[in-house]
């Protein structure tokens, strides 16, 4: 099955957030009260309850006194997904057939090393203390059916389509690249940004920490083959040279 | 009769066994974590209950490890020239017939392996604690879950040999796990320093 994505075209946006109403509303997740701190923005950060939502940046400058960005977060469903490299507990998080990144709150044992291993910042924990964020509503994409924040963005600066398509969409429209077409493997959300990806508050070049590849590439086999080694040189000495023994008097 | 001395006391014997028992543990269940293996996870009920007695173990372990610090770490940090030279014949292990100098209690080599043991097992431990106290503080959890996993990677290799040693290597050394008594003849040869200060 083709890769399935979600191409982010933020100069399409306008902030309405029915993404995160409709998120919500699919995954039945209850409404969390917040205090006003003076900008539209709201709730202010990701949380067990709220799977994605509208980043909204200021950027005044000389030319343009309210330029207002707006930006869609959520998990980016990478290729190489630094939250599934490091999880102990198998099918916690698990890849579906269209590439997104899901998670199995039965088989999670809150040991939060997902968010340790995350570029983005995305995985959060619920009440119950298991992991808790956007799957890219993998029961409905696996219907057939689009996303919640999808279906509902009124602009379509949410897309959701076969990953290539979505690219070839883009690249056609003038976006010479798309951030997150070839991080950690092409991420499963693409952005479509006119300026800088700093300015929108996207990590420049997001990656897995290294502390996670180099456990993964090199501290992970050694384990067993330092084990084993270890066998087997006890072994190999004792055929070789044997035990000291008292009798004799050697 | 053979003369028996005592070598190891009893508490020094059950802290000994609680420290190899938590460590098995450990280890079972951390190659569990690291190869996520369903069949190990099974044997202790799921992920969820193996993380329990993982988390826990390690509880009991550095407690025996501290109890170990009075039975060990005056003599491991005490050094002689004969330990130097116990090392450059490599404690007679590898060819027969060789002499090495007169050891204490514990020989040159143990007093090496205990201190690794100490410094590479407080470094899991501490470590573990920052993965399962603060959890979720990234930066924190990244550089525990490295160093957690280089110092698992040390004992891994080093408790099987510090096994051999201990067994098949030395005939006549498990019975101190056991008894925590040894022949006089069988203590000469390998702690002669310790029999001497005893007075045999």
């Amino acid at each position: 099955m083709a890769r399935k994505a979600l191409l982010i075209s933020p100069e399409l946006c306008i902030g309405c957030r029915a993404c995160q109403t409709a998120c919500k509303s699919w995954n039945q997740l209850p409404a969390t009260k917040t205090v006003n701190k003076g900008t539209f923005e709201n709730p202010p950060d990701l949380t067990p309850n709220l799977y994605n939502r509208i980043r909204y940046v200021e950027v005044p400058s000389e030319a343009n006194m309210v330029r207002w960005l707006f930006v869609s977060q959520r998990c980016m469903h990478c290729e190489d997904a630094g939250c599934m490299r490091i999880c102990p507990a198998p099918g916690a998080l698990f890849r579906t057939k269209e590439g997104a990144v899901a998670f199995n709150k039965d088989k999670c044992i809150g040991c939060k090393l997902c968010v340790a291993g995350c570029p983005f910042d995305v995985p959060r924990y619920d009440e119950n203390n298991k992991v808790s964020k956007c799957h890219l509503c993998s029961d409905r994409i696996a219907e057939g059916l689009s996303p919640a924040c999808a279906k509902t963005c009124p602009t379509g600066a949410i897309a959701y389509g076969d990953r290539d398509e979505l690219m070839a969409k883009a690249k056609k429209a003038g976006y010479e690249k798309l951030y997150g077409e070839a991080d950690l493997g092409g991420l499963g959300v693409l952005y479509a940004f006119k300026d800088a990806p700093k300015l929108y508050g996207m990590i420049e070049r997001p990656e897995i920490p290294e502390t996670v590849l180099f456990w993964h590439k090199v501290l992970k086999p050694l384990s067993y083959i330092g084990l084993a080694g270890a066998v087997a040189a006890a072994a190999l000495h004792y055929i070789a040279i044997g035990p000291k023994r008292d009798e004799g008097g050697e | 009769m053979t003369q028996l001395i005592r070598k190891a006391t009893i508490l020094e014997i059950i802290n000994h066994w609680i420290l190899a028992i938590s460590f098995f543990l450990l280890a079972i269940t951390g190659f569990g974590f690291l190869f996520r293996l369903e069949w190990m996870a099974s044997i202790f009920g799921s992920f969820n209950s193996m993380r329990a007695i993982h988390n826990w173990s390690g509880v009991v372990f550095i407690i025996a490890l501290f109890g170990t610090m009075f039975h060990y770490l005056p003599v491991a940090l005490s050094w002689s020239k004969d330990d130097i030279d116990w090392f450059k014949k490599a404690g007679g292990y590898l060819s027969k017939g060789v002499k090495v100098p007169p050891q204490d209690i514990i020989n040159a080599g143990q007093k090496l392996f205990y201190l690794f043991l100490l410094i590479f097992g407080l470094v899991i431990s501490a470590t573990g604690f920052v993965i399962w106290l603060m959890a979720g503080e990234r930066q924190w959890v990244l550089i525990s879950h490295l160093l957690h996993n280089i110092a698992f990677d040390l004992l891994i290799m080093a408790i099987p040999l510090h096994i051999y040693l201990g067994t098949l290597a030395n005939p006549g050394t498990f019975r101190i796990m056991v008894y925590g008594t040894v022949p006089v003849e069988w203590a000469r040869k390998r702690h002669g320093k310790w029999v001497q200060k005893l007075g045999y």
